[in-house]
């Protein structure tokens, strides 16, 4: 039987460009501050649990024990984790179930990131996130994934970018009042998002949450030590996780059904049967404005394509019927990752303790859910906490987060010029090789063929092609030629390199099931003016002439529409 | 399922590398750190008193007991040392021209120990004896770990 965990305590610097402290600077100032707002001294911590981006990021090796000492791991039980975007989530379900084990009664949970090492620009360090062999050769940019999402979201229900770009208004303009943001803004409309540079159509530049580096850690505690330390404990009432397949171009773009995964798994855990009822506040997951209403319809907190009504209609302001991102959310606080998830729990944390001052939700909420999702749209994380037992005894708190919390920013030239600053490369290079059934699949392309493998229990033909199916776990049965034609799932128009530097020509890369198959890849279209590129469009392959096929990915040279009778 | 790989010159491979390069500025204490190294030629240490540890270089906070330190303590420039290594071979494992000896010690006033360059003297070294800090000349000195020459035995 799993023992009863409360959040006590949390604490976080504020997120800024460019920070003057170090990582372990800053993962220190939140861990100090998370102790301090529960009195609690480093000696009662039985056990640390830290996330952080992957080691290419700050190019620190083994970035969990370089980062240990500021999360106050010296000589304790410590562990980090990292699954994308989901991080900061995650390693509060990791603390929850490191405490609910038995294995510790006080753990110090941990989010860092400093997105301001890598040069020159973070995204770099996630080009590797796109299949080596299948997707990098097409040049794709981290943006591209997003917009293929989010067109293909909108267009399925018919959504109006104007409600996107709500959700973005509504969130800087919350963070405004958060004394940590990066981006808060109280005066933002939703025509200065609609007038923002588009990146990768239909991502805009103010759709986007910023590049930031901060930290924010909590402290979770057992039943009994819980009620040692505070007499305003807010349980951890659930917790769920949850992956989608590995092939996010085989997935459902328009309903995160991996997020509705661990949403359920938390209920079920929570006791929550009408999520809309019960739940009376939400952090979803926001690096861009769309994903906060595909997040919601995924918490099962609204219909399928209904979240963007709710943000048009104010219920999702502080004051509305179910406040989302009331601390103001990525796209207002900032957006330095693993942090990121974790300052949604620490907000839920002071929200339901009636501590979040000038963001109050007001009608002392009881339960809220946070929610963070990462890597290529494949992660779901969720947790649901609580309060219980009456209203919360505010009495002695101050606000929360103090609006001392370090974390200073450098200027640009201050951060050029720095003393002691080194600048480093780590060097490495990769070679990949294809494996058995890419490399079938690209003998295939130089044929001119498209091959997939059939899975005879679960009647799919795989595309792209994998001796087993994730499905069934069983080996698959046998190679199929699909035909050179498919469908166009979703498109982007996209003006921007993956280091922000503008293109000369947009690209136009689409998600394209292809006929005969139950999947599709991505790659670019040719041949077709942006404007006439709609989903549901029907393309065929356009191959390179034989002499200069290699067995590669790009032995498609682009897919164009099929024009005539046979666009059918 | 699995395929035996008859002609392995035959095997394609992707190469590819992650294009980013890192600027790593030296934090709160390390700007102190540095700071001092370069104008003025001293090592500052933090000294936290309720664990009676002095760490170096400075230190913004003390692992142990999570208390707020400043950079506060000179240390050095003559110390102990504690251990040390003579490098015959380079990165890729290429033979040095010259062997480079690396030292750990402990610096006057210090608890930490501070890795560097040992500067060879006539004699073989030996754990436990007796070195000082060598600092670069303010001319040459950048506000890097490099303004530290090394170390070298004091002789006695």
């Amino acid at each position: 039987m799993a023992r009863r965990v409360a959040v006590v305590g949390a604490g976080m610097t504020r997120f800024v460009r460019r920070a003057q402290e170090t990582g372990k600077e800053l993962a220190w100032e939140a861990s100090r501050e998370a102790l301090a707002s529960c009195e609690l001294p480093l000696d009662r911590i039985d056990a640390v649990c830290l996330t952080s981006a992957p080691d290419a990021f700050d190019g620190v090796h083994m970035k969990g024990e370089y980062l240990s000492d500021g999360a106050g791991a010296f000589g304790r039980p410590f562990i980090r984790t990292y699954v994308g975007g989901g991080s900061g989530v995650f390693t509060a379900i990791q603390a929850y179930y490191t405490v609910a084990s038995g294995m510790a009664d006080v753990v110090l949970a941990v989010a860092e990131e400093k997105m301001s090492s890598t040069q020159p620009h973070p995204q770099g360090a996630f080009l590797t996130i796109f299949d080596n062999i299948l997707e990098r050769p097409l040049g794709p940019n981290l943006l591209w994934i997003f917009a293929l999402e989010m067109n293909r979201y909108m267009t399925v229900h018919g959504i109006d970018k104007r409600d996107i770009a709500a959700v973005a208004v509504k969130n800087k303009r919350n963070a405004a009042d958060h004394p940590a943001a990066l981006l808060g803004q109280a005066d933002i409309t939703i025509e200065d998002v609609l007038a923002s540079e588009t990146l990768a159509w239909p991502v805009q530049r103010l759709d986007v949450s910023p590049i930031s580096d901060g930290a924010v850690a909590i402290v979770v505690a057992s039943e009994e030590a819980a009620k040692q330390i505070t007499s305003d404990p807010v349980w951890i009432q659930g917790v769920g996780w949850n992956l989608d397949t590995a092939y996010w171009t085989n997935r459902d773009l328009v309903f995160p059904e991996y997020v509705a995964n661990a949403a359920r798994m938390a209920y079920g855990m929570a006791g929550v049967t009408e999520p809309r009822k019960q739940i009376h506040v939400a952090e979803p997951y926001d690096p861009f404005d769309y994903k906060e209403l595909h997040h919601l319809e995924g918490l099962l907190l609204f219909d399928r394509g209904k979240a963007p009504e709710a943000v048009r209609d104010g219920v999702l302001d502080r004051k509305g019927d179910l406040p989302s991102c009331p601390s103001g959310g990525l796209l207002g606080v900032g957006n330095p990752i693993a942090a990121a998830g974790l300052m949604k729990i620490a907000e839920l944390f002071w929200q339901l303790r009636g501590d979040a001052g000038a963001r109050q939700v007001p009608g002392t909420p009881e339960r809220g859910v946070a929610q963070a999702w990462g890597d290529l749209m494949q992660v779901g994380t969720v947790v649901v906490m609580g309060r219980e037992g009456g209203p919360p005894t505010t009495a002695t708190r101050l606000e929360t987060p103090p609006a001392a919390t370090p974390a200073t920013s450098l200027s640009d030239a201050g951060f050029r010029s720095a003393t002691g600053a080194v600048e480093d490369e780590i060097g490495a290079r990769y070679a990949w090789d294809a494996g058995v059934a890419i490399g079938r699949f690209l003998d295939g392309l130089r044929e001119g063929k498209i091959l997939g493998r059939e899975c005879r229990v679960c009647h799919r033909v795989l595309v792209p092609p994998r001796m087993f199916c994730e499905r069934d776990f069983r080996g698959t049965d046998g190679w199929v030629q699909v035909e050179n034609t498919g469908v166009v799932q979703t498109f982007s128009i996209c003006n921007v390199r993956w280091d922000m530097q503008p293109l000369d020509e947009p690209e136009l890369p689409a998600v394209i099931a292809i006929d005969g198959s139950d999947g599709g890849f991505l790659h670019t279209l040719g041949e077709a003016e942006p404007e006439e590129v709609t989903i549901g469009m029907k393309v065929e392959a356009v191959w390179k002439p034989v002499g200069e096929r290699t067995g590669s990915i790009l032995d498609i040279a682009y897919f164009r529409p099929l024009r005539g009778e046979d666009a059918g | 399922m699995l395929e035996r790989i008859a002609r392995p010159e035959q095997i394609r491979r992707w190469e590819g590398d992650l294009p980013v390069r890192h600027r790593y500025t030296p934090g709160v204490a390390g700007d102190a750190f540095f700071t001092a190294l370069e104008e003025r030629g001293v090592l500052l240490g933090s000294r936290c008193e309720s664990c009676a540890y002095t760490y170096v270089p400075a230190r913004l906070f003390c692992e142990r007991c999570f208390s707020e330190l400043s950079a506060d303590t000179e240390v050095g420039p003559g110390g102990e040392l504690v251990s040390f290594t003579i490098v015959f071979r380079g990165i890729e494992g290429e033979p040095l021209e010259r062997p480079q000896t690396l030292g750990a010690v402990r610096l006057d006033g210090a608890d930490a120990v501070l890795i560097h360059r040992v500067e060879p003297g006539e004699e073989p070294l030996e754990i436990g004896e007796r070195v000082e800090v060598v600092v670069e000349p303010r001319s040459r000195r950048t506000g890097s770990i490099l303004d530290i020459a090394g170390f070298r035995v004091v002789e006695t």
